[in-house]
């Protein structure tokens, strides 16, 4: 029994004390922590939307795969000047979060990668301009991953197929989303491409 | 053990004698698995300095107070307290390096170099030869990262820290697992030829994970 204790009471007393530095630690963190990512949040968006003179508020929430997302409508003096729609997509290791902006004449404006945990070297090419730029100006039924050079749709990064394929696919339903939502003169045109 | 040792001999013991990579050979999957670029090396040989250097400095300190029998339990949450207090500093604080870091910091827990480093040396030694070898170690590591990172990159991307520097990528298998362990092979045995022949060593015979 004396044993037992000996063995045991330094072993608790370790974790009592260690418990304790990393909750202080956390308590003073949090506060900073939360608000440098809520800042970090809406710069992404105004990278977005630079022309949008109105602070941009979320308009609603959607959802896909099981997890929900934001999406904004961006304004200038009361005029919308693009609309923004949180989303993301399975890669070949992670869900690759994204940010995706429209043009009011639904095409797209601007995808940016927020958040990723592809393979270092390859996947992680997707965050590459030459790739992303690729997105500027298509439409929704432009969105389609070639392996050819293309001008037309899009060209995956070599060697990081499934990467490709996963932002594509968050690019996709997040123009899908917009279009629903705010695309109401085009819709029919566009979607009639789209099927 | 090497109380009476200089700390300047400490230092050079971790950098080259006992380098934990190519000597040691511990910690090999954190080596292979990130080594696919200079700057990844670099960011995972950083955080594990840093770790290394504070679990051993707390478990020298502690060393009279944990008790035998349960040492590995104590030495691995001595590490995750300082691996989850660097995590939460940085994340608030350091945003920028964080956005790059914070994926390795996470793994360090598991590392067995930290771990063996606590059993074999800070558990027998005072403070400042723990702390000196903490250093010595994690810029071991550190440096070994870098040049497993260097090789892999320059054949891989053709490039160094992000910088395109051939016009193709020769060999783009060094940047995928298997080329991790091609280029792990190839340095080790190459530093332990070069040990033989110009400083009589014996090379590095231990096996790890």
């Amino acid at each position: 029994m004396k044993d037992i204790l000996k063995i045991t009471l330094p072993l608790v007393a370790i974790f009592i004390v260690a418990g304790i530095i990393m909750s202080v630690t956390y308590q003073h963190t949090y506060p900073v922590r939360f608000q440098a990512e809520k800042k970090e949040k809406e710069e992404a968006l105004k990278e977005m939307a630079p022309d949008a003179t109105d602070p941009i508020k979320p308009a609603g929430i959607w959802s896909a795969d099981n997890k929900s997302y934001e999406y904004y409508q961006a304004t200038a003096s009361g005029n919308s000047v693009a609309y923004i729609a949180e989303t993301a997509g399975k890669g070949y290791s992670s869900f690759i979060k994204m940010l995706v902006s429209l043009n009011p004449d639904m095409k797209i404006r601007d995808v940016k990668i927020l958040d990723m945990n592809e393979t270092p070297g390859l996947g992680d090419q997707v965050l590459e301009k030459s790739f992303l730029d690729q997105f500027k100006g298509k439409s929704l039924s432009q969105i389609i991953l070639t392996k050819s050079e293309t001008k037309e749709n899009i060209q995956a990064v070599s060697g990081a197929t499934y990467s490709s394929r996963g932002v594509i696919n968050g690019v996709k339903d997040a123009v899908q989303l917009l279009v629903d939502k705010y695309g109401a003169g085009i819709k029919t045109a566009v979607q009639g491409v789209a099927k | 053990m090497s109380n009476n040792a200089s700390l300047g001999t400490l230092l050079k013991n971790g950098i080259f004698g006992e380098n934990p990579v190519f000597r040691l050979a511990l910690s090999l999957c954190p080596a292979v698995a990130v080594t696919s670029g200079v700057k990844n090396g670099f960011l995972m040989g950083v955080a594990v300095l840093f770790v290394m250097t504070m679990t051993n400095v707390t478990v020298s300190l502690l060393r009279n107070f944990i008790n035998p029998k349960v040492r590995i339990p104590s030495y691995v949450f001595i590490t995750a307290t300082w691996v989850t207090v660097i995590d939460q500093v940085m994340s608030a604080y350091q945003r920028a390096v964080y956005k790059e870091m914070g994926l390795y910091i996470m793994l360090i827990v598991a590392f067995a170099i930290i771990l063996s480093r606590a059993e074999m040396f800070a558990s027998k030694n005072t403070l400042l030869p723990s702390f000196v070898d903490g250093v010595g170690m994690g810029l071991g590591f550190l440096l070994s990262l870098m040049l497993l990172g260097v090789f892999r990159e320059f054949l891989g991307k053709g490039s160094f820290w992000g910088t395109q520097v051939l016009p193709a990528k020769p060999l783009l298998i060094m940047i995928m697992p298997t080329g991790g362990f091609f280029a792990m092979g190839l340095m080790m045995g190459w530093l332990n030829w070069i040990d033989r022949k110009f400083f009589g060593g014996a090379g590095a015979s231990s096996g790890g994970h």
